[in-house]
């Protein structure tokens, strides 16, 4: 069996009287990809920002390789919120991409990835922007280094992003619809980044409308409705016809972006 | 007592709205001319409404007015210390509102104009029917920020002895020894004018929604 | 009408410390300002409801009402309180608070303009709330602040003219009396005005300049 990178357990988020994710249960395996998918407003980029703390669930527990992110339960059923250093610790363990990119746009590409390296993990300078550059290498972007964010295209942002992210050595990455503000021809570069990146074993988490990436690159597919996890498998048995309607219907409305394949 | 000093501070608040009413209604239509001179096109016509907006937004309301009470007499014009008021006043709002105008006017839509021009309207009714409505919905933000800063700036007048919220109050403050509950009055009532006067902008700005672009 | 400059330029010396006088009560009083004013910013962003409501109607009254009540009242009414101050420091401080109210509503707008996006970045790197209020934050703000700063601060230096009513000795109060002491009080003016104008065009162009310099840093409104 494959160990779990994260545990999601009875996950229930509200704001105010609406209730955005119903009851989430979910086990992310270790080294593999997971995508979640779901029409918009069904709760899907809500539920990774969970995982990010950036949203805080009303109740249930996530577990991040083992560890409790935010929130434990006393023996008595008691919610508490961790420390903040604690809290810090267990989000060092994820790395996450933006839709919007969030690029700080004072600093240059290199600033961006190295900033972090510098006064997170408390890095000399020197040792920061080598760290810095040796991702930008990788995302192939070391020769934009010294560019500002308004003066690279949204892909190349897009990869910068990816690159500060990495830098910190995550051992999950959060992709939030990391290609949807991007025009279609710039998509690619992005999606050959992370597909390469999933094939060296990173553990990934992404919510994306790349249905074509999600069917080839994805291990485990989670198919959200209305807040509700639906149904979590593998490609194969998900798309397997007969399909659920509402993933049926969903995918109609994705047929000419990628999903053709599996009409 | 007190009743009598607040109906006093009341009746001097009458002064300073009339005045700011007056000041920001001459501004207005000198704005709108500076406007027009600016988007003519023609040097000759806007270098002259350059300087004069670069000047009256370069100098000091206070010293505006000494200016224009001390020049009016020098070159023969005897006229009451409340024109002058006004003038000076007029005179530095407009200068605030073409600036204002003219963010307004360089937002209107280039197509809008066009369309007024195919549709065989003059430039002086295109101007005047298109791009004047056009830039005052989009302006009228600072339109009411200006008329609180105007209102505010209204207090200076003191200087030049009329008469109104401002110097009611610092009379009233050496001949009573009371200056705290006197200026904090003064201060309350020119708080509660502001915020009438911001409400009706909110109440103007929702009206104008529909037609807005 | 004659118009006779000349006896003002004898008085030369006087001006320039009159015009020492402004600038300085002008720069300290963008200082206080600046800094008092992005600490109430900052108290209310993040200092919760009680903070914010209060602070902000201190803001709301400094900026609803005329500055000169606001320097009357810290200078005549200062004394019935204990609060006995001379006509500078009277004026300097007036200045500063009044001047950290409007700066506070500049830091306040730039907060809010700061993409929650960069800030939420931070987050997910590890940075704390500090670290992210000064490397990204701030910078941020820096830019998008800088052209109503410097509207602001164009603004106060022709605010400063009216503490010449209680007798601060600076620009403007120096040159009235200049005029009237040598019977050429139009010329004063005249002078005074064409001096202030040129002060705030200058101003003008030098913050323009830092503008340009800082376009590139501006993010799209994404």
């Amino acid at each position: 069996m494959t160990l779990s990178a994260i545990t999601i357990q009875n996950l229930v988020k509200r704001f105010g009287n609406a209730t955005v994710l119903q009851d989430i249960n979910l086990e992310i395996p270790q080294g593999k990809v997971s995508c979640l998918i779901g029409p918009s407003g069904s709760g899907k980029s809500t539920l990774l920002r969970c995982l990010a703390f950036l949203e805080e669930s009303t109740s249930g527990m996530i577990t991040i390789n083992g560890e409790a992110l935010g929130f434990f339960e006393t023996p008595s059923g008691k919610r508490e919120r961790l420390p903040p250093g604690q809290i810090r610790a267990v989000r060092a363990q994820t790395g996450m991409v933006f839709q919007q990119f969030n690029l700080w746009p004072h600093m240059t590409a290199l600033g961006n990835v190295s900033e972090a390296l510098k006064i997170v993990r408390k890095m000399p300078k020197a040792d920061a922007d080598e760290k810095a550059m040796a991702q930008l290498r990788k995302v192939g972007l070391e020769n934009r280094a010294g560019h500002y964010p308004s003066q690279l295209s949204g892909g190349q942002q897009q990869r910068v992003a990816i690159a500060r992210a990495l830098a910190l050595e995550p051992k999950i990455m959060l992709f939030d619809e990391a290609t949807s503000a991007l025009d279609p021809e710039l998509t690619g570069e992005v999606l050959k980044v992370m597909r390469d990146l999933a094939d060296e074993g990173m553990t990934m988490v992404v919510v994306t409308h790349e249905i074509g990436f999600a069917a080839t690159v994805a291990n485990q597919i989670s198919f959200l409705d209305h807040g509700r996890l639906l149904f979590s498998g593998p490609p194969a048995e998900v798309f397997a016809k007969p399909r659920h309607p509402r993933l049926d219907q969903f995918l109609d409305t994705y047929l000419d972006r990628g999903a053709s394949m599996l009409a | 007592m007190t009743f009598k000093i607040f109906t006093l501070l009341l009746q001097a608040a009458v002064s300073t709205i009339g005045i700011s009413l007056v000041s920001i209604a001459i501004g207005f239509v000198i704005a709108i001319l500076l406007s027009a001179a600016n988007l003519s096109g023609k040097a000759i016509y806007s270098a002259p409404a350059r300087v004069f907006v670069s000047f009256f937004r370069g100098v000091p309301l206070l010293v505006q007015l000494l200016l224009i009470y001390t020049l009016l007499p020098a070159i023969g014009l005897n006229v009451p210390s409340i024109v002058a008021a006004i003038v000076g006043l007029s005179l530095c709002t407009a200068a605030y509102q073409a600036e204002n105008l003219r963010g307004g006017f360089a937002s209107v839509p280039k197509g809008l104009i066009e369309a007024a021009e195919v549709t065989g309207l003059s430039p002086r009714q295109t101007f005047f029917r298109i791009r004047v409505p056009i830039a005052l919905r989009l302006t009228l933000p600072a339109l009411v920020n200006e008329a609180i800063m105007i209102l505010k700036s209204s207090s200076l007048v003191s200087v030049v002895g009329i008469i109104e919220l401002t110097k009611m109050a610092q009379d009233l403050a050496s001949s009573t020894y009371l200056p705290i509950p006197i200026f904090l009055s003064a201060g309350l009532i020119y708080l509660v004018i502001c915020s009438v006067i911001a409400l009706i902008g909110r109440y103007a700005e929702r009206r104008l929604a529909r037609t807005s672009i | 009408m004659i118009f006779n400059p000349e006896v003002i330029i004898e008085k030369l010396p006087e001006l320039a410390n009159g015009l020492l006088v402004t600038i300085l009560l002008w720069v300290a009083g963008i200082a206080g300002g600046v800094v008092l004013g992005f600490l109430v910013a900052t108290a209310r962003r993040f200092g919760g409801f009680v903070t914010n409501a209060v602070l902000g109607s201190i803001v709301e009254v400094l900026r609803g009402t005329p500055f000169l009540i606001q320097i009357f009242l810290l200078y005549y009414g200062g004394p019935f309180v204990g609060l006995m101050l001379d006509p500078i420091p009277c004026g300097l401080i007036g200045l500063m608070v009044y001047s950290a109210a409007c700066y506070s509503e500049i830091f306040r707008a730039g907060f809010g303009a700061v993409p929650a996006g960069h800030v939420e970045a931070a987050g997910c790197l590890g940075m704390t709330r500090l670290q992210t209020i000064r490397r990204i934050q701030i910078p941020e703000m820096a830019v998008i602040v800088l052209p109503p700063a410097v509207n602001l601060s164009v603004i106060l230096l022709k605010e400063s003219a009216v503490l010449s009513i209680i007798t601060v000795p600076e620009l403007t109060a120096t040159v009235s009396a200049i005029g009237s002491q040598q019977y050429a009080y139009l010329e004063a003016i005249f002078i005074l005005a064409v001096v202030y104008w040129v002060l705030v065009e200058l101003t003008d162009r030098i913050g323009r300049l830092a503008e340009y310099r800082l376009s590139r840093l501006r993010f799209s409104k994404a």
